[in-house]
C-alpha cells in the first residue's frame, strides 16, 4: 500500500515536472540605481560586428553623460524575440531596445512603448529632418494608421535588399554590364542568366549559374513590380489569388524549373546559394547593406549593385527592412532613454562608427549622400540603397498586420510548387482561405488588444 | 542516538533547511508558473497584457489546428528514435561491458555528444546534413549514393533529426545499461551455464530482466524527453521544415506564443501536452507494475 501511494507521488511529481518544465518561462532583471546615477537597461541584437559596434557606441554616450549608466542586455539574433517577449510578458521592459516596426501596432495598444514624440521633436542634437522620412514613419502610429501621428521610436537602420551582380563574371563572358538606371525587364533578365548559366570545365555539370534566390527574401520584388501583393490596401484581405501575383510567382518558379538558370532542385536553401555567390559561382545574388564587411573581406571577385529587374508595371521594386530603437513605457527616466535611443539613432559621431564597421547604411541623409558617393567602400552603386529607401522600396506585407502569422503560411508548404509539384494556381487557391482565415484572426487580435 | 537528543533537533532542523531550498525553488520557478499557464490556457492572454477568460475556446481551436495534429505527429514519429537508441546503446554497453581493449577510450568517445551543448551540436549537424557540402553526402558519395538535402527534404528531414538524436543520447543511456550490466550477478551467469544454457538463453533470461529497471527507466525519460523536443528543431529548421514536417509540438507553442502573441493559445496547447506525457508515463507504469518481479 505505501508502495503505490509512493509511486503515485513520483508520478504527481513527476508530472508536475514535465509540464512546469514546459510552461515556465524566464524574466529580464530590473537594476536598481546605487550610486545616484541613472541606470537604463539596453537590449539589442546582432551579429558579432554590430553588437562591437554598438557596445563602443553605448561606451561614448556614457562618456559624454557621466550621470548615466547604461546596462547592456545582449543576446544573439534568433533569441532575441524570445527574451524580449518573455521580459515584457513579466513586465520587465527595458528602457531602452531594439524592436520590429511589425510590432509597433501591438506595441502601441498595450503599453509597452513610450511616445517620445516631445523628446525626438524638441532635441537639439537631433534633427528628425537628418534622419531617413521613410524610416521615422515605419515608428509613428496614431492610434488608427502606421505611419503617421506621434513617434514610437527611431530607426536603429533600415535595411534595404538590393540586386547585386558578379561584375568580374560578366566581363569574363564578354557581357555589357547592366546599366544601374534602367532595370532588365523580366525576360531580359533570363536572357542574360542563361547566358551565365555554364559549364566552364566540360565535366557535363554547370559550373556557374545565372541565380539562385531564396523564396523568403525574393520573391517580393517579382510580386510588386507585377503589380500584385500579399494584401490589399485595407490590410483586410489576402490577395495571393490575383492573376498578376500568380504570372509573378509562376516566374520565379519557372527560373528553375523552366529557364534552368539555378541549381538544381533541392538546393534553394538560403545557405547552399549563399554560398555559391560567395564561392563566385552565381551572377546575380542580393546583398543587404549588412552584408558588405563580409563580402568586402570574402568576395575574391568585383561585385555591384543593380536595380531589380521590373515586372510589367515596367519599375523595380524592392523591400526595405528596418529595426527600431523604442524607449520602455514603463521606464523611469523617460528623458534620458530618449536621449540613448536618439544617440543610438542619428548622433553624428556614433553612425560614423556604425557606418566604417559596415554593418549598416547612415541614418542621416546627409552622411548617405557622403557616403554612396565615397567610391573607396565598395560596392561603387551605393546609390541604389538610396534609391530603393526613397523611391521604390516598401516594407513587408505583415507590416502592418497585427501578426505576420496569415503571412508565414504563405511559404510554409511552398516547396512542392518550387519544385514543380503543385501547379501555382492550385496553390494559391488552396492558401488563400487558409492565410484569409488567419488574417481574420490577426484583425480580431488587434480588436481585442485595443479595446481597453 | 535518541530522538530527542538537541543534536538531532537541531540537524533536524537544518535538515529542512537545505530541503526548503529547492522545495522553494520549485514552488516559485516551476509551481507559479505552472499554474498561472494554466490560468492562462483559459484566456486570450497575449502576452503584452491583456488577459480576458474565455473559456474553452482555445482547447476548442485547438482541436481544428491542422498544425497541432501535424506538429504532435511529427513529434511522436521523432520519439521512433527511442527503440533504435535503446537497442543501440545495450549492444554497445554489452560490448563494453566485455573488457575489450580501449573500453575507457571508447566510453569518453560515446558520451562527449551528451556533455556537448545542444545547440553547438545541432549547428554541427546542420552543416553535416548540408546537400551540397555536408559530410553525410560527401561520405555516401565515396559509395556511389547521391544524398538528398536532409534538412530539405520532407521525406528525410525527421530521419536525419531521429538519428542526430540517436547519436546525442547514445553515451547516456550507454552509460545506465554499463551499470546495470555490472550489478548483474555473477552467480546467475555460472548457474545457468551450469545448468546448459546457451550465451543467448542467459542474455534473455538473466540480463534483460535483470536490466529491466533501468530501461523502464530510459523508456519513461526517453518519452518526456521526446515529447519536448525543441532546440535542434529550432537551430537546424528554423521555419518548421519544409511543409512544417519537422515541427514539433514544443516549436509550435514556441511560435504561436513568442511569434503571435497567443500566449494563452500556447499555455493551452502546452496543458494538452503536459496531460499526454501524464497520461502515457501512468499508462506505462501501470504496465511495468504487472510485468515487473520481486528478487528475494
Amino acid at each position: 500500500m505505501f508502495k503505490s501511494s509512493k509511486k503515485i507521488g513520483v508520478i504527481m511529481l513527476l508530472a508536475i515536472m514535465v509540464i512546469g518544465a514546459i510552461l515556465s518561462g524566464c524574466s529580464g532583471s530590473d537594476k536598481a540605481s546605487s550610486d545616484g546615477k541613472v541606470e537604463l537597461t539596453f537590449m539589442f541584437r546582432g551579429n558579432p560586428q554590430e553588437l562591437e559596434a554598438y557596445k563602443a557606441t553605448v561606451k561614448r554616450y556614457e562618456e559624454a553623460n557621466k550621470d548615466v549608466k547604461v546596462t547592456m542586455v545582449q543576446t544573439a539574433p534568433d533569441q532575441y524575440d524570445t527574451k524580449l517577449k518573455s521580459a515584457i510578458a513579466g513586465r520587465k521592459i527595458p528602457d531602452v531596445f531594439f524592436y520590429n516596426p511589425a510590432q509597433v501596432k501591438a506595441y502601441v495598444n498595450s503599453g509597452v512603448l513610450l511616445d517620445i514624440t516631445e523628446q525626438v521633436e524638441g532635441s537639439t542634437d537631433v534633427k528628425i529632418d537628418d534622419i531617413w522620412e521613410a524610416g521615422v514613419n515605419k515608428y509613428r502610429f496614431d492610434g488608427e494608421t502606421l505611419g503617421q501621428g506621434a513617434i514610437y521610436g527611431l530607426p536603429k537602420d533600415l535595411g534595404p535588399f538590393a540586386l547585386g551582380y558578379n561584375k568580374t563574371m560578366f566581363e569574363e563572358a564578354g557581357i555589357p554590364l547592366p546599366d544601374k538606371d534602367k532595370p532588365y525587364t523580366w525576360d531580359q533578365f533570363i536572357d542574360v542568366a542563361k547566358q551565365l548559366t555554364k559549364d566552364n570545365d566540360g565535366d557535363g555539370k554547370m559550373d556557374q549559374y545565372g541565380t539562385g534566390f531564396n523564396v523568403n527574401w525574393a520573391l517580393q520584388p517579382f510580386v510588386w513590380s507585377n503589380g500584385a501583393d500579399w494584401i490589399n490596401e485595407e490590410g483586410t484581405k489576402v490577395t495571393i489569388d490575383d492573376p498578376k501575383f500568380i504570372e509573378a510567382l509562376q516566374f520565379f518558379v519557372d527560373q528553375q524549373n523552366k529557364y534552368q538558370i539555378t541549381p538544381s532542385i533541392g538546393d534553394a536553401q538560403t545557405l547552399d546559394t549563399y554560398q555559391r555567390w560567395l564561392k563566385g559561382q552565381l551572377a546575380f545574388f542580393p546583398v543587404g547593406p549588412w552584408d558588405m564587411a563580409a563580402f568586402k573581406e570574402q568576395l575574391k571577385f568585383e561585385y555591384d549593385l543593380l536595380p531589380w529587374p521590373a515586372g510589367s508595371t515596367g519599375e523595380s521594386s524592392a523591400w526595405v527592412g528596418s529595426l527600431g530603437i523604442g524607449v520602455g513605457a514603463t521606464t523611469k527616466h523617460a528623458k534620458e532613454a530618449a536621449e540613448l535611443a536618439m544617440y543610438l539613432s542619428a548622433d553624428q559621431e556614433g553612425q560614423q562608427a556604425l557606418v566604417d564597421a559596415q554593418v549598416q547604411l547612415p541614418n542621416s541623409v546627409e552622411v548617405a549622400d557622403t557616403w554612396a558617393a565615397d567610391t573607396s567602400i565598395k560596392p561603387d552603386n551605393k546609390q541604389e540603397f538610396l534609391d530603393i529607401i526613397n523611391d521604390y522600396g516598401r516594407g513587408f506585407p505583415a507590416e502592418k498586420t497585427y501578426t505576420a502569422e496569415w503571412y508565414d503560411e504563405f511559404f510554409k508548404n511552398i516547396q512542392p510548387v518550387l519544385d514543380g509539384k503543385t501547379s501555382v494556381e492550385d496553390y494559391v487557391k488552396e492558401a488563400q482561405p487558409k492565410m484569409q482565415k488567419l488574417l481574420d484572426a490577426a484583425i480580431e487580435q488587434d480588436k481585442q488588444a485595443s479595446k481597453k | 542516538m535518541k530522538a530527542t537528543s538537541k543534536l538531532y533537533r537541531t540537524e533536524q532542523r537544518y535538515a529542512y533547511l537545505f530541503i526548503a531550498a529547492p522545495v522553494l525553488g520549485f514552488l516559485i520557478f516551476a509551481m507559479v508558473p505552472l499554474i498561472y499557464s494554466m490560468y492562462g490556457a483559459f484566456t486570450n492572454w497575449n502576452g503584452l497584457g491583456q488577459m480576458e477568460f474565455i473559456g474553452f475556446e482555445n482547447f476548442i481551436n485547438l482541436f481544428k489546428d491542422e498544425y497541432f495534429y501535424k506538429s504532435m505527429y511529427n513529434t511522436f514519429f521523432m520519439m521512433l528514435g527511442i527503440p533504435i537508441g535503446i537497442v543501440l546503446a545495450l549492444l554497445l554497453a554489452l560490448a563494453l561491458n566485455r573488457g575489450i581493449f580501449g573500453t575507457n577510450t571508447f566510453r569518453v568517445l560515446y558520451y562527449i555528444p551528451v556533455i556537448s551543448s545542444i545547440a553547438a551540436v545541432s549547428i554541427l549537424w546542420q552543416w553535416a546534413y548540408n546537400g551540397d557540402y555536408g559530410l553525410v553526402n560527401q561520405f555516401l558519395d565515396l559509395i556511389g549514393i547521391e544524398g538528398p538535402n536532409w534538412l530539405q527534404n520532407t521525406d528525410t528531414v525527421k530521419p536525419a533529426l531521429i538519428l542526430m538524436a540517436v547519436w546525442k543520447g547514445l553515451g547516456y543511456t550507454m552509460l545506465l545499461y554499463l551499470a546495470a550490466l555490472q550489478s548483474v550477478p555473477k552467480t546467475f551467469y555460472e548457474a545457468a551455464k551450469l545448468d546448459g544454457a546457451n550465451a543467448f538463453q542467459a542474455f534473455w533470461h538473466i540480463t534483460l530482466p535483470m536490466v529491466k529497471p533501468v530501461t523502464f527507466f530510459i523508456i519513461v525519460t526517453n518519452i518526456i524527453g521526446g515529447a519536448q523536443i525543441f532546440t535542434e528543431i529550432n537551430v537546424m529548421t528554423p521555419t518548421g521544415g519544409p511543409e512544417y514536417s519537422s515541427a514539433s509540438v514544443v516549436f509550435y507553442i514556441w511560435q504561436k506564443a513568442f511569434g503571435n502573441f497567443q500566449l494563452g493559445y500556447a499555455s493551452a496547447m502546452a496543458l494538452v501536452l503536459g496531460l499526454f506525457i501524464f497520461i502515457i508515463t501512468l499508462i506505462q507504469f501501470k504496465m511495468n507494475e504487472k510485468s515487473s518481479f520481486e528478487l528475494d
